[in-house]
C-alpha cells in the first residue's frame, strides 16, 4: 500500500512538472507576428509550388519577402515592387539592373544570404504576408514556414521558358495582378513565338552547332538552354549527360570541344568584365582552338546566360539576339540596343535600359565582330 | 682521444649539473655510476653535445666541442642510446649504414666503401649474418649490439653508451661488457658508459666516476678510490666490499 | 637485392614513361600513335605536319601533352613529398598536405576566385597562401621542445584555421563564384595551359629532383632527433630543406591543378610494401609509381565517359583507397 501511494505521489509530481514545463515553453516560445494568414479570414487561394507543396495564400498580400532573385524581378515587373519588404543578398550585390528597375531598393533589408539561408528573426520582424523561396531542400522551406507561420511558396523556372511564363502568371494570381501578368506573359511568349515561327522551316542539318562556356569555366556547359534551342541552335552538350539527377550543367574536357568543332561558341556574359575568367578574346587567341569553325569565322560571342536563375526580360532579349546571330539573313533588322530598351521599358518601365546594362556588362560591343 | 670536462654546467627546471675538471683517459673503459637522478644521463648527453654546451666547457682531445660542426663532432664521438623506437623497420645493414651520415654529403648516397665499413662493424659485434634482417625482428640484446655497430661505423675515437646493460640477462650483460672492453683494449677507443650495476663497473672498468646530485663525488681507478665510506656517501645505504677469488663484490 | 627485385624495380621506373606515351593517343578523338609522334616532332621538324588532320596538332600539343606532363610531374612530386614528410615525421600515415598546404591553397584560391579575380589569379594566390600556411606552421612549432610532434599538431591546427577562413569566404560568395571555387577544389589536371605550366612544371621538377637526391639522408632524418644529431646531422637545417622542397612541389601542383588527394599517402605505402622501407628505394620508386598512377587516374577521369569529365581527385580516392586496403590485408611483410 505504501509503495503504491509513493508511486502515485511521484506520478503526480511528474505530471505537475510536465504541465509547468509545457506552460513555460509555450510562454517563452518566440512570439510570432500576428499575420493574417494565421488568425485572419479564410485564405483566398491555394497554390501548388515547385516542391509539390500545397500552400494557402492570404487574400490580400501587402508585404512580400522574396528570397528568390527571379521572383523578385517578376514582382517588380508586375508592379508590386512597393510591396516588397525584404530581399536576398544576391539581389543587392550581384544584380546589375535591380537598382535601376527598382530605385527604392536601397531601403529593403537583406533577409537571406545565398538563397534559403535566412535570418529568421529579421524575416519575422518584417511581418510579411508571403515568402517566396527557391525550390531546393524541401525541409528548409518547410522549416521556414513552420517556424514563422508565414506561407512560403517555392518557385523557380529551372531553365524552362514555358515554366517561366507559368510562374509569372502564378505570381500574378497570388499578388492580384492577373491582368498585368497576362499582358507580360503574352508579350514574352509572343516574342519567343515570333522567333520560332520565322525559323519553322529550318532543317535540322542546317542548324548551327553551339557550344556554351558557362559559369566562368571553359569546360562547364549547360545541358539545356532554351534561348539557344528556340533561336534555332543545336546545343552540343544536350545529349552529354542523362539529366537524371537534374544537374543543370556538366563538365566536358577541352578535347571534346575540339572534337565537336562547334559553329558558334557562346561565353557567359552576365559576369562583370573585370570578373570574367573566360573571355571571347581568350578563346579567339587560344592556340588549341585555332582549328575550330567558330574561331575561324569569329563566331565567338558573349550571351547573357543564367543569372541567379533568370531575368524574364533578358531571356526574351537573349533569344532574339541569338536568333539574329545564328540566322542573320532571317533577322536582318535586329538591333540589340533598340530591342533592349523596348523590352526593359515594357517589363520594368525603365528608360535607357541598354545604356545601363552596357555600362555594367559592355554588351554594346557584343554585336561587333 | 681523451675527454676533458673543464667546467660544465647544465640547468633544467629543478635540476642542476655541475662538473668541473674531470678527465676521461683515452683508450680506457670508464664507467659512470651513481643513484637515480644523479645526472649520469644528462652528463652523457652533454658530452655528446645532445644538450646545449657552452664554449670553453668541454674538450674532445684539444677541440672545444661547442666550436665543432655536427659532422665534425660525430666523427669524434659516437652515442649509443639505450633504445631505439621507430615507425620504420629498416634492415639491420641499412640501420648500421646510418652511422656513416657524418661522412656522406647531403645529396649523396653511401658508396661501396661505406657499406663495407657498416658490414665490418656488424661483424665486429658478431651479427654479420643478420645484415638483411629487419631490425625489429632481433631480440633486444641483439638490437643493442646493432646500435653499437652503428656507433662503430662512425669510426670515432670516443664511444659513449647510455645504460647499455639494462634489461639484459646475465649472459648477455657479460658479453656486452666484454665487447666494450675489447673496444677499449683492441681498438683503442675511449669508451664511456653509465651503469646501474656496480659489480659490472668494478669488474670491467679501468676508471669509475661516482656521481650524486648533479656533481662528481669521486673519479679514478677502482683500486684507488673504492671504499665503503665512499659507497655509503653516494648511495646512502650501508654496503660492504667483499673479496672472492681475486674479485671484488659489492654487497648491500 | 635479388634479380627478381631488380627487374621489378626497373619495371616500376619504366612504367610511367610507357603509360605516358600510350596515353597521348588515348582520348575523345582517336589519334593513332604514328600521328602522335609526328605531332610531337613537328615543332622541331615542321615537315612532320604533312598529312595530319587539322585538329590533331591542337589536341596533341595543346591539350594532351601539357595535361600528361602535368600528371607525370604532379604524380611524381606529390608521391615524393608524401614519402619525404613521412620519413621526416616518422609517421607513415602522414600525407603531403599535413603542413597546411591544401587548406592554405584552397583559401588562397577562394580569395582570388571570389574577391580579387583578375588582379590576383588563383594560381598565384593559391601558391602564396600554401607557402604562408607552412611558414606559420614552422614558426609556431619551432618554439616547442618536441619539434616533430608539434609540427604535425600545428599543421592540423593551421589547416583548420585556413579551412575556417575558407568557409567564411564561401559564405559571402555569390553562387556563381562558389561554383567556380567548388570545381577548383575538386582538382582538375586539364585546366592549366602552357603559360601556367611553364612556371609550375620546373618548380615541381626541381623540388622532386632535390628530394630524390636527399633520399638516403631521409633514412637518417627518420631517426629520433637525438639519434640523428648524434649521427652528425644538422637537424634543424636539413629538416627545413626537406620541408621547403616538399612545400614547393606540393604548392606548385595544388596551385595549378587544385587539390588531388591520396597520392602522397598511398603511393609511398605501396612502394614500401613492395620494396621495403629504405628511402633510397622508396623515394625514387614513389616518384615513378606516382607518375604512372596519376596518369592512369587522369586517363579514367577524362576518358571514362564520352562527353563529360569527372574530377581526377575523385578517382585517386575511389581507386587508391580500396586498392590500398586490399594490399594491406594481403601484405605479410612487417614494414611498420
Amino acid at each position: 500500500m505504501r509503495s503504491f501511494a509513493s508511486l502515485w505521489m511521484t506520478l503526480r509530481r511528474a505530471l505537475v512538472l510536465a504541465f509547468i514545463s509545457g506552460a513555460f515553453f509555450a510562454a517563452t516560445a518566440p512570439s510570432v507576428a500576428s499575420s493574417p494568414a494565421q488568425a485572419g479570414p479564410s485564405p483566398a487561394l491555394t497554390v501548388k509550388d515547385d516542391l509539390g507543396r500545397t500552400v494557402a495564400v492570404p487574400a490580400a498580400v501587402k508585404r512580400i519577402v522574396s528570397l528568390q532573385a527571379e521572383i523578385t524581378r517578376l514582382v517588380v515587373a508586375l508592379g508590386a515592387g512597393g510591396e516588397l519588404a525584404g530581399i536576398d543578398y544576391t539581389m543587392r550585390r550581384h544584380d546589375h539592373l535591380f537598382k535601376y528597375i527598382y530605385p527604392d531598393e536601397a531601403r529593403l533589408p537583406v533577409v537571406s544570404m545565398a538563397e534559403n539561408n535566412v535570418n529568421l528573426e529579421t524575416l519575422v520582424s518584417l511581418k510579411p504576408d508571403i515568402i517566396f523561396a527557391s525550390p531546393f531542400e524541401k525541409q528548409i522551406v518547410e522549416a521556414i514556414q513552420r517556424k514563422t507561420k508565414i506561407p512560403v511558396v517555392a518557385l523557380a523556372s529551372l531553365g524552362d521558358t514555358a515554366k517561366l511564363a507559368d510562374e509569372l502568371k502564378l505570381v500574378g494570381r497570388i499578388l492580384a495582378r492577373e491582368r498585368r501578368a497576362e499582358e507580360l506573359a503574352a508579350y514574352f511568349s509572343g516574342g519567343l513565338g515570333r522567333v520560332r515561327d520565322r525559323l519553322k522551316d529550318v532543317p535540322a542539318g542546317r542548324k548551327p552547332r553551339v557550344y556554351m562556356s558557362f559559369w566562368g569555366s571553359l569546360t562547364r556547359t549547360p545541358i539545356r538552354y532554351d534561348p539557344v534551342a528556340i533561336a534555332g541552335g543545336l546545343n552540343l552538350a544536350e545529349k552529354a549527360v542523362p539529366d537524371v539527377l537534374g544537374s543543370a550543367g556538366t563538365t566536358v574536357n577541352v578535347e571534346r570541344i575540339i572534337a565537336w568543332n562547334p559553329d558558334v561558341i557562346l561565353v557567359h556574359g552576365n559576369y562583370l568584365p573585370a570578373e570574367r575568367t573566360v573571355t571571347v578574346e581568350g578563346i579567339l587567341g587560344d592556340s588549341r582552338f585555332a582549328s575550330l569553325k567558330a574561331v575561324k569565322s569569329r563566331k565567338v560571342r558573349y550571351t547573357f546566360g543564367f543569372w541567379n536563375w533568370w531575368d524574364m526580360a533578358e531571356v526574351l532579349l537573349e533569344t532574339e539576339y541569338l536568333a539574329a546571330l545564328f540566322y542573320p539573313e532571317r533577322f536582318p533588322a535586329f538591333d540589340l540596343g533598340r530591342r533592349c530598351d523596348e523590352i526593359h521599358k515594357m517589363f520594368y518601365g525603365l528608360d535607357g535600359g541598354f545604356a545601363k546594362l552596357s555600362a555594367a556588362l559592355g554588351c554594346d560591343e557584343w554585336t561587333h565582330d | 682521444m681523451s675527454l676533458w670536462v673543464k667546467d660544465l654546467r647544465f640547468d633544467y627546471r629543478s635540476f642542476s649539473l655541475r662538473v668541473r675538471d674531470l678527465r676521461i683517459e683515452e683508450a680506457r673503459l670508464t664507467a659512470i655510476v651513481g643513484p637515480n637522478g644523479a645526472g649520469k644521463t644528462t652528463l652523457l648527453k652533454c658530452l655528446c653535445a645532445l644538450l646545449p654546451v657552452a664554449k670553453d666547457s668541454l674538450f674532445l682531445g684539444r677541440r672545444d666541442i661547442a666550436l665543432l660542426s655536427a659532422e665534425e663532432r660525430a666523427r669524434l664521438i659516437a652515442y649509443v642510446p639505450q633504445e631505439h623506437g621507430s615507425a620504420f623497420n629498416y634492415a639491420v645493414q641499412d640501420f648500421v649504414l646510418m652511422g656513416r651520415a657524418a661522412y656522406i654529403p647531403l645529396l649523396s648516397t653511401p658508396a661501396a666503401a661505406d657499406v663495407e665499413i657498416a658490414l665490418e662493424a656488424l661483424a665486429y659485434v658478431g651479427l654479420r649474418r643478420y645484415a638483411s634482417r629487419p631490425y625489429f625482428e632481433l631480440s633486444s640484446g641483439e638490437r643493442r649490439l646493432v646500435l653499437i655497430a652503428r656507433a662503430l661505423a662512425q669510426k670515432s675515437d670516443i664511444l659513449v653508451l647510455d645504460e647499455p646493460t639494462t634489461f639484459l640477462d646475465p649472459k648477455h650483460e657479460t658479453e656486452l661488457m666484454d665487447l666494450v672492453r675489447r673496444l677499449a683494449v683492441e681498438k683503442k677507443k675511449t669508451v664511456l658508459l653509465t651503469l646501474h650495476n656496480l659489480d659490472m663497473a668494478v669488474k670491467h672498468a679501468d676508471a669509475i666516476v661516482f656521481m650524486k646530485n648533479g656533481g662528481v663525488v669521486a673519479a679514478g681507478a677502482p683500486d684507488d678510490i673504492l671504499d665503503e665510506a665512499l659507497l655509503e656517501s653516494v648511495y646512502e645505504i650501508k654496503m660492504s666490499i667483499l673479496r672472492h677469488e681475486g674479485r671484488r663484490f659489492i654487497v648491500k | 637485392m635479388t634479380r627478381k627485385q631488380r627487374v621489378l624495380g626497373w619495371l616500376v621506373i619504366l612504367f610511367p614513361f610507357v603509360v605516358f606515351f600510350i596515353s597521348l593517343s588515348v582520348g575523345v578523338v582517336r589519334i593513332p600513335l604514328g600521328d602522335v609522334f609526328k605531332a610531337l616532332l613537328s615543332p622541331v621538324f615542321p615537315a612532320m605536319k604533312e598529312g595530319l588532320p587539322e585538329n590533331v596538332l591542337g589536341i596533341v600539343l595543346g591539350v594532351r601533352l601539357p595535361r600528361l606532363l602535368l600528371a607525370f610531374l604532379a604524380g611524381a612530386g606529390l608521391s615524393v613529398s608524401g614519402a619525404s614528410l613521412q620519413a621526416l615525421s616518422r609517421n607513415p600515415l602522414v600525407n603531403e598536405y599535413i603542413l597546411g598546404i591544401s587548406s592554405g591553397a584552397a583559401f588562397g584560391a577562394s580569395l582570388s576566385i571570389v574577391i580579387f579575380r583578375q588582379s590576383f589569379p588563383p594560381q598565384v594566390s593559391a601558391f602564396l597562401f600554401a607557402v604562408v600556411a607552412v611558414v606559420i606552421v614552422l614558426a609556431i612549432s619551432r618554439k616547442s621542445d618536441s619539434p616533430i610532434v608539434s609540427l604535425l599538431l600545428t599543421g592540423i591546427i593551421v589547416s583548420a584555421f585556413f579551412s575556417a577562413l575558407l568557409s567564411l569566404v564561401e559564405f559571402f560568395a555569390s553562387p556563381y563564384a562558389l561554383q567556380g571555387l567548388f570545381y577548383w577544389l575538386m582538382g582538375n589536371l586539364g585546366w592549366p595551359g602552357w603559360g601556367a605550366l611553364s612556371i609550375s612544371l620546373p618548380l615541381m621538377a626541381a623540388g622532386t629532383a632535390g628530394l630524390i637526391l636527399m633520399r638516403w639522408r631521409m633514412n637518417v632524418l627518420s631517426m629520433s632527433d637525438e639519434e640523428a644529431r648524434a649521427l652528425g646531422v644538422n637537424l634543424g637545417r636539413e629538416k627545413l630543406i626537406v620541408v621547403i622542397l616538399a612545400t614547393l612541389v606540393t604548392s606548385a601542383v595544388t596551385s595549378v591543378a587544385g587539390i588531388i588527394g591520396w597520392v602522397g599517402l598511398i603511393v609511398p605505402h605501396l612502394v614500401r610494401m613492395m620494396a621495403g622501407v629504405d628511402n633510397r628505394r622508396v623515394v625514387p620508386l614513389s616518384a615513378a609509381l606516382g607518375a604512372g598512377y596519376l596518369i592512369l587516374a587522369d586517363d579514367l577521369a577524362r576518358g571514362l565517359a564520352a562527353s563529360f569529365e569527372i574530377p581526377v581527385g575523385i578517382f585517386t580516392s575511389l581507386i587508391g583507397i580500396p586498392f590500398f586496403i586490399l594490399l594491406l590485408r594481403k601484405s605479410k611483410r612487417i614494414w611498420l
